[in-house]
């Protein structure tokens, strides 16, 4: 008759990990290990100029020294960092020309992704640069992003073509040292994407990566660096797959935003690493570090929807140095089975005028722990600086937890700044409301659920709130036609 | 010699001071230990991220006085609730003044820590209750630990209600150029039992003083608690307050803190509620100017279900002024229904105060009510313009604006003399005399 | 169409119903009264299926099958109907979304196809000017921050997109201004066909004005106490309950 606590609980269980395949493609892949000889392989195998193999020397030495942070509100097994192996590239040909000399079994990767890169083209709108295992295999649209002069390419590709633009911004917005994971990151960093938005320039269409790893026994880590020049704008994508293992991989990627005078950029990530399955085994362990600098006038807009990984560290960023700039964070994070989520945002207000919105949903289910950490910081000196934050809790079953730190400091007078948090479950009177109107159990906590991440969900592009959409019914049960 | 080494060689000096076989005093000896491992907290303990004891604790303090002092009421008359009849346990420099004092062990028992422990018909209660709550890695709780002596104790039997409300007063003289105080309370209110209390550390004139206290409440089932931290000190004096309150079934603690005045405060307050029903209050104005400081650290344990808890904290901080807010709200798996909320709204009055807040929820249980907001903002400039065209000048206009603020907060005080007095505090700290009773 | 007998049922151990018979059929419309507390509220949620409410003993056959079996779900797919009382906000999900999926829902499980777009948005034209309801009143989150009377018609015009078999309206009447009653009257009256049935609880007979009963039944304490026609609801007002409190 009814619904019970335990059928739903059984139903959260089955849920399925889709993106589990993994593709047979011949694959190069370094020997396990990490010392001053890889990073130096890594660098010679992207044919990168001597002050690059300076610098990722120099976040080396500077990683060796640090200690991985215990701060966040997870539990995991270290990584033996000497058990990983930091390179991985599909062998074939190093550049593709065109699509047609992909190999065939990852354009069915793709395929199986929901991602055909023939109906992205039909689509228009997206241009696609694809990262697997670290290395980038397709950039579509090339040549009608070029006419606008926007580059839009695989971060090593960046490196040899453009190195003044790379020279100038990387490591700007989060230096070698920033962190642990970041510091590692910009050490052995195989690839990754780079965009540059030229002045005065509307990018046309949503510029998207996916990435993925596959092979076993690697870790990813992508550097990302957009640059959007004063009065440009663009919208970026990321969506993220891996397939299911036993062991759990390590992703640790970078992603540095900048924001000239008067620009706008809007990252929007679909995060689906493989969660582990339902005892907790495998998956991965999201460690990403992702930080914009908004110049004068500018706005840095970050929306992202968690729903993979087995542990998920990260707090994407606005560093509000000019005057009138504007942050904002929009984000879903979904935790179900065993998964831990500790994630959230800083916003550094620093110039005059400067606004943020925090806007952060977490869903609990299952035995998963979901933390939301954040940070509102007002300097001295900025004058009239406004920050509104709102973070929602949603509980399914009392196994697991939902945890909200939000730190404020506020240093000057004239700010303002708002924090709400609630945390509620989801009510049984709105589970039997929907049965009464026809509607089965599993998709009425799909459309509560959805409908409690709306605000949120609003702010993706199309394309992907639809996708975004699908996900968190997928993350929560089995199938929901 | 640094500070920390002096306490703990002190401490056989200590010894040779008090009742060696009394019940506490391997507690002492094992809480001494801790301390020494642990030592001070620095800015790296996420618990100690915006307060600092570095500069405190580079001082050299005097840890026992070395004369008794006597001091005239007419002098401290002001300090007390000179209008209604209390209890009294009153401190000079750390030592008992039976002369302010008013005590009593009829029907109820509000007298010394020290008797308590010295005592053999207290022996069972000590035992049951001494140091049961506290938290055994916090390594000021476990300093004052190793030096607990003398401070209340309070123990309201059951079914009793404490008629008169009771005044802990803790009066520093300055015959010390600097002075390190240890109090140590122990407050046990039985079934259905019913108290009031106050507490307030003052100095009496500008001395470098710092206080490390320790407070145990026991509320049991139905009892009622409603206790008062006034903290108006002088500018030279530090505190840090350290109260653990454990909640049986359907009981109701309150614990209103004002912070007006000091050098650096730091309140951790601890509830724990154990039983189901319970109901906790925890409410204070801060009201800062120069270089003052004061961290709030509130931790509300949902151990049962079924619990109510409000917290509201309201804040107005000028001149250079720090305050800081860390409430953190833990839901445990077995607490279902709990309703738990949190409130902390800040005015930052002048560019060089600064404001840090971390409301924190935790929660492992899904059937629950639980949020929390905080603000940091300024006075309303439209509603300051609009008395001040009514004639209101700015200053008066700006205290009323405080007030409305801090209203939510003065409303809930019990005690109506209380409420008086506070509004006076208050008052006076903005520098206006109202001409009204608000 | 549905048929009870001897309906008993218990919410958390305690006996709410001692006892119902109701037998409604095709194009009828029944009004159920009954004082504060009789069980008006549990009978419709027992019909509906709620996992509070335990059936101990009797049964409910809908178009001659047993209810007991189906989960709520599944009793809205073969015609059920229940107008809540407290219709329950669901923040973020639209009006029209709402809808959208409880129709699909419905079609699934009878092995139908998603209605398309176009017939979806005629319906919800047709019906929604029905009962008078604005298109910006479509796209806010479901019942959240309705008035009274909104959630009601809200509540009907979702009955009038879902073409059910059996409505029950549950204290419709409740909370409603004379206006708004006279709109959802209107409409539920305008639902009325010889294919489907009404189920009315109600406490006053106000709404009966409106919606005219061919059966009322009065239950007290669990159990249907006396039954007649339209009339006996003019009596109860006449009288007051204490009328048929003295009668048992």
């Amino acid at each position: 008759m009814g619904y019970t606590e335990e059928e739903l609980k059984k139903e959260l269980e089955t849920k399925e990990y889709e993106y589990g395949f993994y593709t047979e493609i011949d694959s190069e892949t370094f020997p396990v290990g990490l010392n001053e000889e890889v990073v130096r392989r890594i660098s010679k195998k992207k044919k990168e100029p001597e002050w690059m193999i300076q610098w990722r020397l120099k976040a080396y030495e500077a990683w060796k020294k640090m200690e991985e942070p215990e701060w966040a509100n997870v539990q995991y097994s270290k990584p033996d960092y000497q058990a990983i192996s930091y390179y991985s590239a599909p062998k074939k040909k190093d550049q593709y020309k065109s699509l047609d000399e992909v190999d065939p079994e990852l354009l069915k990767t793709f395929d199986k992704l929901g991602i055909s890169i023939d109906e992205q083209k039909k689509l228009a709108g997206v241009a696609l640069d694809i990262v697997m295992d670290s290395v980038s295999v397709a950039t579509t649209f090339k040549e009608t992003l070029a006419e606008k002069g926007i580059i839009f390419c695989s971060i090593s590709e960046a490196i040899q073509k453009h190195p003044d633009l790379v020279k100038k911004y990387i490591g700007t917005v989060i230096p070698i040292q920033d962190n642990y994971f970041a510091a590692l990151n910009a050490a052995v960093f195989s690839d990754g994407s780079f965009c540059y938005i030229p002045k005065g320039v509307r990018c046309p269409m949503e510029l998207s990566t996916y990435f993925r790893i596959n092979q076993a026994g690697t870790g990813q880590f992508e550097r990302t660096l957009v640059i959007a020049d004063k009065s440009s704008y663009v919208s970026y994508l990321e969506g993220c797959t891996a397939p299911s293992r036993d062991e759990n991989q390590l992703h640790a990627a970078v992603v540095e935003l900048v924001a000239l005078d008067d620009a706008e950029i809007k990252y929007s990530t679909v995060q689906n690493w493989f969660p582990g399955d339902k005892n907790g085994k495998g998956g991965v362990y999201n460690f990403v570090t992702k930080r914009g600098i908004c110049h004068k006038n500018s706005k840095i807009s970050w929306t992202q929807v968690e729903t993979g990984s087995a542990v998920t560290w990260k707090y994407p960023s606005c560093i509000l140095k000019g005057d009138n700039s504007i942050g904002e964070f929009y984000s879903i994070a979904l935790t179900n089975n065993y998964q831990q989520a500790d994630t959230g945002t800083k916003m550094v207000h620093l110039g005059k005028n400067t606004k943020s919105t925090i806007i952060s949903k977490g869903i609990s289910a299952g035995k998963s722990q979901n933390s939301y950490r954040g940070l509102v910081q007002v300097h001295p000196r900025a004058i009239n600086a406004r920050n509104f934050s709102q973070c929602d809790s949603l509980l399914m079953g009392n196994q697991c937890g939902a945890h909200t730190f939000p730190y404020i400091e506020a240093k000057n007078k004239t700010a303002q700044i708002e924090h709400e948090a609630t945390t509620s479950k989801i009510g049984e009177d709105q589970i039997f409301y929907c049965n009464q109107r026809g509607i089965d159990p599993e998709k009425a906590i799909a459309l509560v659920v959805n409908g409690f991440s709306k605000e949120v969900l609003n702010k993706l592009p199309m394309e992907f709130a639809v996708e975004a959409q699908k996900l968190l019914e997928i993350s929560l049960e089995g199938s929901v036609g | 010699m640094e500070f920390k080494e002096k306490l703990l060689d002190s401490h056989l000096a200590f010894e040779e001071r008090i009742d060696l076989s009394d019940a506490i005093h391997q507690t002492r000896l094992e809480s001494l230990k801790t301390f020494e491992q642990k030592g001070f907290p620095s800015r790296k303990d996420e618990a100690w991220k915006y307060t600092s004891l570095n500069a405190m604790v580079l001082k050299d303090y005097a840890l026992f006085p070395q004369t008794e002092t006597t001091i005239q009421l007419k002098k401290v008359k002001k300090y007390f609730l000179y209008e209604i009849d209390t209890y009294k346990v009153v401190f000079i420099d750390g030592v008992y003044s039976p002369f302010l004092s008013d005590t009593t062990h009829d029907g109820l028992d509000v007298c010394l820590m020290s008797a308590a422990l010295s005592k053999a018909k207290y022996r069972s209660l000590i035992d049951t209750y001494f140091n049961k709550i506290i938290n055994k890695e916090d390594s000021l709780t476990a300093l004052n630990t190793a030096y607990a002596q003398e401070g209340a104790y309070v123990y309201i039997p059951k079914s009793v209600v404490a008629e008169k409300p009771i005044e802990i007063i803790h009066f520093s003289t300055g015959k010390e150029k600097a002075l390190w105080l240890q109090p140590r309370n122990l407050i046990v209110v039985d079934q259905n039992a019913q108290v009031q209390i106050l507490e307030r550390h003052q100095s009496l004139k500008e001395h470098v003083v710092v206080t490390n206290s320790v407070t145990e409440i026991y509320a049991h089932q139905d009892a009622f608690v409603d206790y008062y931290k006034i903290q108006n000190d002088l500018s030279t004096a530090s505190l840090i307050d350290n109260t653990y309150i454990s909640q049986e079934k359907k009981s109701n603690v309150r614990v209103h803190t004002f912070s007006l005045g000091g050098k650096l405060t730091r309140n951790n307050l601890n509830f724990c509620l154990n039983g189901q029903h319970c109901h906790s209050t925890l409410k204070g104005v801060t009201l800062l100017e120069d270089q003052q400081h004061v961290d709030h650290y509130t931790l509300v344990d949902h151990a049962s279900p079924k619990c109510e808890s409000h917290q509201d904290y309201k804040g107005v901080f000028s001149e250079g002024s720090k305050g800081v807010f860390n409430g953190k709200i833990h839901v445990d798996q077995l607490a279902q229904k709990t309703n738990a909320f949190q409130q902390n709204n800040n005015i930052l009055l002048d560019d060089k105060a600064t404001v840090n807040t971390k409301p924190q929820l935790e929660i492992f249980a899904d059937d629950v009510k639980c949020s929390h907001g905080c603000t940091v903002g300024q006075m309303d400039e439209d509603a300051l313009f609009y008395m001040r065209s009514r004639g209101i000048p700015k200053k008066e206009a700006k205290a009323l604006m405080t007030y409305a603020f801090a209203n939510n907060v003065l409303e809930s005080v019990e005690l109506p003399i209380l409420k008086k007095r506070i509004n006076k505090l208050i008052a006076k700290k903005l520098g206006v005399n109202l001409g009204f009773d608000l | 169409m549905l048929t009870i007998e001897n309906l008993h049922a218990q919410v958390e151990g305690k006996q709410i119903l001692n006892g119902i018979d109701l037998d409604v059929k095709a194009g009828e419309v029944h009004a159920i009264m009954g004082p504060n507390g009789s069980g008006k509220s549990t009978l419709s949620s027992v019909i509906a299926g709620h996992q509070d409410y335990e059936v101990t003993k009797g049964n409910m056959l809908f178009q001659g099958e047993d209810l007991a079996k189906l989960s709520p779900e599944e009793r809205a797919h073969k015609g059920i109907f229940l107008s809540f009382q407290y219709p329950v906000e669901i923040p973020g999900v639209s009006v029209t979304n709402f809808i959208k999926t409880s129709i699909n829902a419905s079609r699934k499980a009878k092995g139908m196809e998603d209605m398309t777009a176009n017939l979806m948005l005629k319906k919800i034209r047709e019906k929604s000017s029905l009962l008078e309801i604005d298109s910006r009143f479509l796209s806010r989150s479901l019942n959240e921050g309705f008035s009274g009377g909104e959630k009601k018609r809200n509540e009907i015009f979702q009955m009038a997109m879902l073409e059910p078999k059996l409505s029950i309206l549950d204290e419709t009447d409740s909370g409603l201004d004379i206006d708004a009653l006279k709109i959802v009257a209107n409409g539920v009256n305008k639902l009325r066909s010889n294919d489907n049935a009404i189920i009315v609880i109600t406490h006053y007979q106000r709404l009966l004005e409106y919606i005219v009963p061919d059966f009322v039944h009065v239950i007290f304490d669990g159990k249907t106490v006396k039954s007649g026609t339209k009339d006996l609801a003019i009596e109860l007002e006449e009288k007051g309950y204490d009328w048929i409190k003295e009668m048992v």
